[in-house]
């Protein structure tokens, strides 16, 4: 088994924070886990990509062209993703929730805890991971930084 | 002391291996993606206890690559384990240290991770830097040169690097890439060795007057020829490489470093569609693994190099293959190869 | 002395390496020092004094001597050096060493000339003097090494001496070998003879180091 998760945002969007919780999340599920950023130069084009593995053997190697799952935060990261678009592929596009992140006034900062909140029960459902341990860990993170209430609810949002 | 897995990045699997090796100096420049090497070794200095004992990490950020290299060269005849790190431009201008070891014997060990060439190329990836890492200097050049395809064996051959350096004293480089560096994994660094102690080449107890110049030709003929017996004597007990589903197959695929993890995969993949397609792994670029290579090539009908450059390992390979088989490959210089590309090519 | 001069006749260096070894042994430090060589007529010294000596690269003694002294700080590191290898090549690692205050000591044997490639424009050559490679004459800006490092850094002891200096020079490598006790940079930059590339006879020789110091001015900065 191998899952095959590509995330895409503006820099500063919070695109490597959501690969680590959910990277070690899997990990204490007991999962084989390997992510790389895009970095250097091209990260300097304003979009921050993670490639994320999750597999039950060895991953032999870091990168991939057919994500199973594509996360798309923003217009930019949209373009920047387009080589990796496929059929087989499930895709979360920001655009696509933008709708409900405004009925529930979410905020721009939060989204990505929206969908980390949201991929995290995706993942569940597919035993890849815990949600409650991807919250614990975001709660280590984030609970004494300002913002917290609202991160908390956007996590949440998608139950 | 069996180690639990942990999610480490490529450039904190060197430090941990250099800090396990006993290494205690590192001499560096930034330069992407080989930056957090030194970074990383520099934080990991700060703390003064390492696996419970107290060590003392020490470091120096140069003026430029020249100088780092130059400062392990005079580092490692002070007796002190020291390496550096470097990638790309940083590459080429290490060449000048990295020369005079191997005119004087040095144990310098250093990282080199692979980026675009030639110049500036890119930050991110290549295999273009074979060439540099095992003939960068001027006049003849023995190197041991290794090529990990993955972490763990990052973290092994890397051990291994500070102990053949000093044992044999030969100029010991772990040829890596941007993509390995930056890669986080789940591993578990549990290889174990008994480290080389370090010796001093001068010191107060010693008189000695070392050259790297020499006035007649016969001189510099005779001292190389030592140089070469000395590296043939440790290619036996150094030289590495892996052969995977080998039997009976047709084509060989031959890929080092992570473009063998990808082959690999392929490998799978083809004889899964009855394909009788093996792969021969280099893992030392040189030594290069001659015989072994030699050996499986003579039942093949195809060999299909696989690398992240225009022919590097191509010609690697080509040097040293002494029987007439077709040589063909894929070839993309600066950029990545996955399974599915390879598999693509051999269909 | 270990061996017989390979130095040309009337050559400086033979001068600087015997008081160098004669003030290391009456300050008690000949063990502990080491002595790096740049690839220029320093090369010739490798095997000339009964210390620890090793060769490095055009231009590249200073960062290895940085290296040496890190890992073996009780040594006496000493980077042996001409003109060109201190203040062309080797000015980048020169001007480091003593920004950081590495305590090294650095000794340039100025002779105004690329010697032992025949004779050709360096760091030091003086304003319309005729060299290999500036045959109508110097009309590049002459490099003073020891007032460039001074402005660099104000711990360091910097001085210029001659080879007929020899107060002077024995003065300022003891006081060189000194501060680099105390944790300092040094550098000691020493005019020196080159008859062979100045075509200089006899008494001519002198007169030529003795116009130099017009140029170069002696004395600790």
């Amino acid at each position: 088994m191998i899952i095959k998760i590509l995330f895409s945002g503006d820099g500063g969007q919070g695109i490597q924070l959501m690969s680590d919780l959910i990277c070690r999340s899997a990990i204490e599920q007991g999962f084989f886990v390997s992510h790389i950023p895009n970095y250097g130069l091209e990260q300097r084009g304003g979009v921050s990509l993670a490639f994320i593995q999750i597999s039950d053997s060895e991953i032999a190697y870091p990168k991939f062209s057919k994500p199973d799952l594509l996360v798309i935060l923003s217009q930019q990261a949209e373009e920047r993703t387009k080589q990796y678009q496929n059929v087989e592929c499930r895709m979360l596009n920001v655009g696509d929730f933008k709708t409900k992140l405004e009925e529930e006034k979410v905020p721009v900062q939060s989204f990505n805890i929206f969908f980390l909140g949201l991929i995290a029960k995706m993942l569940e459902e597919k035993n890849v991971l815990k949600r409650e341990v991807v919250f614990g860990m975001l709660e280590k993170k984030l609970s004494a930084k300002p913002g917290w209430e609202e991160n908390k609810k956007a996590f949440d949002l998608i139950l | 002391m069996t180690r639990e897995k942990q999610f480490l990045t490529g450039a904190e699997v060197v430090v941990q291996a250099a800090i396990d090796a006993g290494a205690t100096m590192m001499f560096g420049y930034p330069i992407t993606p080989g930056t957090e090497i030194l970074s990383h070794w520099i934080k990991t200095a700060q703390t003064r206890l390492i696996g419970g004992q107290a060590k003392n990490l020490r470091y120096l950020q140069t003026e430029d690559e020249i100088a780092a290299g130059f400062a392990v060269c005079g580092s490692v005849m002070a007796g002190e384990k020291a390496f550096t790190a470097t990638a790309g431009p940083g590459t080429t201008l290490m060449q000048d240290a990295m020369s005079m070891a191997d005119g004087m014997r040095l144990p310098f060990v250093s990282i080199i991770v692979q980026r675009g060439g030639p110049s500036s190329g890119t930050v991110i990836y290549s295999q273009q830097e074979v060439n540099l890492a095992i003939h960068g200097g001027n006049g003849e050049s023995l190197r041991l040169v290794y090529s990990p395809s993955n972490l763990s064996e990052l973290y092994e051959y890397t051990r291994l690097a500070f102990n053949n350096a000093w044992k044999y004293k030969f100029p010991t480089v772990v040829l890596s890439d941007g993509f390995l560096m930056k890669t986080r994994q789940t591993v578990d660094l549990n290889f174990e060795i008994e480290n080389i102690k370090s010796e001093p080449f001068v010191s107060e107890n010693t008189q000695k007057n070392i050259r790297n110049i020499y006035s007649f030709e016969e001189e510099l003929g005779e001292k190389l020829a030592q140089d070469k017996k000395d590296f043939e004597e440790m290619a036996h007990e150094v030289v590495k490489f892996e052969s995977y589903k080998v039997e009976s197959c047709e084509t060989l695929i031959v890929a080092h470093g992570i473009v063998a993890g990808a082959a690999k995969m392929a490998v799978d993949e083809l004889q899964k569609q009855g394909k009788k397609v093996g792969l021969f792994r280099p893992i030392t670029l040189s030594p290069f693994p001659k015989d072994e290579l030699n050996k499986i090539a003579q039942s093949v009908k195809k060999i299909f190099v696989v690398e992240s450059s225009m022919g590097q390992l191509r010609d690697l390979v080509k040097q040293n293959l002494e029987v007439a088989v077709e040589v063909d490959g894929l070839y993309k210089p600066a950029e990545g190869i996955e399974a599915e590309e390879i598999v693509k090519s051999l269909t | 002395m270990s061996k017989e001069a390979k130095f040309c006749p009337g050559c400086g260096h033979t001068i600087v390496l015997r008081f160098l070894y004669s003030v290391l042994k009456e300050m008690g430090l000949e063990k502990k020092a080491v002595l790096g060589l740049d690839i220029g007529c320093s090369l010739l010294a490798w095997d000339f004094l009964p210390i620890n000596t090793f060769q490095t690269h055009h231009g590249r003694v200073t960062p290895t001597m940085v290296g040496f002294k890190r890992s073996q700080p009780n040594s006496v590191s000493i980077g042996y050096t001409g003109d060109g290898g201190a203040y062309a090549i080797g000015m980048q690692g020169l001007f480091w060493a003593a920004l950081r205050n590495d305590p090294v000591t650095v000794i340039v044997v100025n002779n105004t000339i690329y010697a032992m490639t025949g004779g050709q424009l360096a760091p030091t050559t003086m304003p319309g003097q005729k060299t290999d490679t500036s045959p109508s004459g110097n009309e590049q800006a002459t490099v003073m090494g020891p007032e460039l490092i001074r402005s660099l850094n104000a711990k360091a002891y910097v001085a210029r001496t001659a080879v007929n200096d020899v107060a002077g020079l024995q003065s300022a490598l003891r006081k060189a070998f000194e501060a680099q006790k105390a944790g300092n940079f040094s550098l000691v930059e020493v005019l020196s003879f080159c008859p062979t590339n100045w075509r200089t006879k006899g008494s001519e020789t002198n007169e030529f180091l003795e116009n130099m110091k017009r140029v170069f001015k002696l004395g600790e900065f």
